[in-house]
């Protein structure tokens, strides 16, 4: 289609000088960039609210079913390295990859940070001209640290209004309810564009409407763009549905189509661009349903590709999480349609990018009625604390094990989020780094009795929601993590029959035996009994207290899952080795 | 603005079917009837015949239901409806659910276009089918997955 004919035109990225010592590497260095074309789109998504800098490391672990395992989306490690040709301990490795992570953090610093990224959003804007870019986000803003949980996202919303956001669509911005929702929409400079959630509730106004916008159209550089926003399409089931009561999710392809039709024959764009939170695998798969976009500007999976993959001609990017990168896409385009583009994964190497002293100054204004709570030390760890991995990761463990001291439960359940944070080895935890890693408007950890035929059943239920071998049946999470619990996985078994040698406590799984269960951040406590309610507390408070009890924690990285049919963490595509 | 254009194309088909087919529910009917397997109601559909898979029927559900006692279904098949070409009846059925046949639709050539829209109750993770009975006889189906889940990855 319009764009495969000029993919030659240049869709390699240019990485980051790799042999360079960091006291070589300058911004300069980073912001290399082939600039072409009339305009030019920023994207971010999944910062999850770190308008601070951050360490974060990227999975050493990212399994999905054998026909997806080593495609985009489902690459990590000295797989990922390999396809896209990196070089071992240069910037992007550190960035992109778990390798070598302890050495590199202490060598590069922290990532991401909005006073740094406002420094490189300026350059681009003015190597190009302010009236020629647009600042996209994908979503996954408002939520994920303590600071946007205690001003229920308006801290975040201004950090966007200082970035210049132009348009962006929604996830987890759901979870602080519709009415804080549409409130934040009106503080918000930005348009918030979703054209698959409609109104489901027969007595509203809205019934069977859109909620939001579905699209806008935006002139840069002499081109008009259509901009649709894709919400995520599974929020009612990932997350609790009184949220979103009365709103109605989906991926809805053939809306899309239609609104993709309209702007191309009503509106007469030039570019077609989707700025979406399906998933990068999603994505894929939307783009072989839906015809005519030229580009989707992807988010959700927190997957960092340096660089674009293209389906039946649309170009598909996803600029990572937590604020690690900007993606840069130099577009030109005229008459109707896109002649070439230029795309780079851009890092935020806070070290690097000097930070802009008006951002400095935001971010402590944002975080001054907070810093007692926030910056209190709890403890410090042993090992390296770190959230992502298909079904394990060391400081979803420690959360495990604080529930588990607390609770007195056989089991405990917690979420396969993409989003947290890593504190390095030998680092104090503050208070901070705890609601990076659970801060949701729905913290209640809850204990409860199943059955274990019902845990065994639910492990499946959940196994499949990952490794379902079509995308448009996955959720875009990784496995649930289980304290207490050993268990073996056949991924590419059936549906029903992936889980083996599941163990409670040391014991192979009773399946007519009542356990007590802990979980929080999903919807288990709904299928249980007995719910204990005067156990119920935030879960944040229980891994706090857990932690100033430690004093030092000590997690180790040996997993709780025998991986079955993969015989490493990041195997490369065709095989099940590295 | 663009609400109301999706309003109004919303309007525009619920026209279209407003000559109203004639429906029967299967809980409307007895209920040792209701215990029917998804074999069993396909044979007593189609008298034995096996439905042909077609494209021609559109079925759209979907793949991940957001409730799974309200899941919307609707069944759009391509059909000139005319008196000597017209499609009899639609069926949705659920294959795992204790009565697999939750919908029988009989039409006629002056409902002017095969289309119904509708929720299904649906007791877990199961194949949706629309079965569809042609003029002349013959059975066509089209069948998805769908996921009843618990949910509560992010």
């Amino acid at each position: 289609m319009h764009i495969a004919a000029v993919l030659g035109l240049g869709a390699a990225t240019s990485g980051v000088a790799s042999t360079k010592t960091i006291n070589k590497l300058s911004a300069k260095d980073i912001y290399k960039f082939n600039s072409m074309g009339n305009f030019t789109l920023l994207h971010m998504c999944d910062i999850h609210a770190h308008i601070k800098p951050l360490y974060w490391r990227e999975p050493s672990t990212l399994i999905s079913a054998p026909n997806l395992v080593g495609t985009p989306g489902f690459l990590c490690g000295e797989a990922f390295a390999k396809h896209y040709g990196l070089e071992p301990s240069s910037l992007d490795a550190y960035f992109d990859t778990y390798m070598d992570f302890e050495a590199l953090a202490k060598k590069f610093g922290k990532m991401g940070g909005i006073a740094h990224m406002k420094t490189y959003l300026n350059h681009v804007r003015k190597e190009r001209g302010e009236e020629n870019v647009l600042f996209l986000d994908s979503g996954d803003t408002w939520q994920g640290t303590g600071v946007a949980l205690k001003t229920r996202g308006e801290a975040i919303v201004k950090a966007q209004n200082y970035l210049g956001v132009d348009i962006m669509t929604g996830h987890w911005e759901f979870t602080y309810g519709k009415e804080r929702v549409l409130e934040l929409i009106e503080m918000l400079d930005a348009k918030f564009v979703a054209q698959n959630v409609i109104g489901n509730d027969p007595f509203e106004d809205e019934y069977e409407e859109l909620i939001f916008e579905p699209y806008t159209i935006q002139e840069r550089g002499g081109a008009k763009i259509g901009v649709i926003g894709q919400a995520f399409p599974f929020t009612s089931t990932a997350n609790p549905k009184e949220f979103t009561e009365g709103w109605s999710f989906g991926i809805r392809p053939e809306t899309l189509q239609d609104y993709v039709n309209e702007l191309r024959n009503e509106h007469k764009v030039d570019c077609v661009v989707v700025i979406s939170h399906d998933g990068f695998s999603v994505d894929q798969e939307v783009a072989r349903m839906v015809h005519g976009i030229d580009f989707i500007l992807s988010g959700h999976t927190h997957d960092p590709s340096p660089q674009p993959i293209v389906i039946d001609g649309t170009v598909i990017v996803i600029a990572g999480s937590h604020g690690k990168y900007v993606g840069r896409l130099d577009i030109d385009a005229s008459n109707g349609k896109v002649h070439g583009y230029e795309y780079k994964l851009v890092p935020m190497a806070s070290n690097i990018i000097p930070a802009d002293p008006e951002g400095v100054k935001l971010v402590n204004d944002l975080y001054a009625p907070f810093d007692k709570e926030l910056n209190e030390v709890l403890g410090k760890t042993k090992h390296t604390l770190y959230k992502r991995d298909t079904f394990f990761s060391t400081f979803d463990q420690l959360i495990n094990d604080a529930i588990l001291d607390e609770m007195k439960c056989d089991m405990a359940f917690t979420p396969g989020y993409r989003w947290g944070t890593t504190v390095l080895a030998g680092d104090d935890i503050l208070m901070d780094n705890v609601y990076e890693m659970c801060g949701i408007t729905y913290p209640s950890v809850y204990t409860f009795d199943l059955k274990g035929k019902q845990i065994a059943n639910l492990l499946e239920d959940i196994a499949d929601n990952v490794f379902n071998a079509n995308p448009l049946y996955q959720q875009g999470g990784d496995m649930s993590r289980l304290g207490g619990v050993t268990y073996s996985i056949a991924v590419a078994g059936k549906a029903g029959e992936r889980i083996s040698k599941l163990m409670i406590g040391g014991k192979p799984i009773d399946l007519d035996k009542t356990y007590v269960v802990s979980s929080w951040g999903g919807n288990l406590q709904n299928a249980g009994e007995n719910l204990q309610e005067d156990k119920i507390r935030p879960v944040y408070d229980v891994t706090r207290d857990y932690i100033k009890r430690q004093g030092v924690v000590d997690v180790s990285n040996e997993g709780n899952v025998t991986l079955v049919d993969f015989d490493c963490g990041c195997p490369v595509k065709g095989s099940t080795s590295c | 603005m663009q609400r109301r254009d999706f309003f109004k194309k919303l309007g525009v088909v619920a026209a279209v079917s407003a000559v109203a087919p004639v429906i029967s529910f299967a809980g409307d009917k007895p209920k040792s009837k209701n215990a029917m397997s998804y074999a069993t109601a396909v044979s007593a559909i189609t008298g034995g015949k096996t439905p042909k898979k077609s494209a021609k029927v559109k079925l759209k559900v979907p793949e991940i239901a957001e409730n799974g006692a309200v899941v919307p279904v609707t069944v759009n098949v391509e059909s000139p409806m005319t008196s000597s070409d017209y499609v009899k009846a639609i069926h949705i059925l659920a294959a795992k659910n204790f009565n697999s046949r939750c919908i029988d639709v009989n039409l006629t050539p002056a409902n002017g276009k095969a289309m119904f829209s509708t929720r299904i109750k649906l007791g877990g993770t199961q194949e949706v089918s629309a079965l569809v009975e042609l003029s002349n006889g013959d059975f066509l189906i089209a069948t998805q997955s769908v996921k009843v889940t618990i949910g509560g990855c992010g």
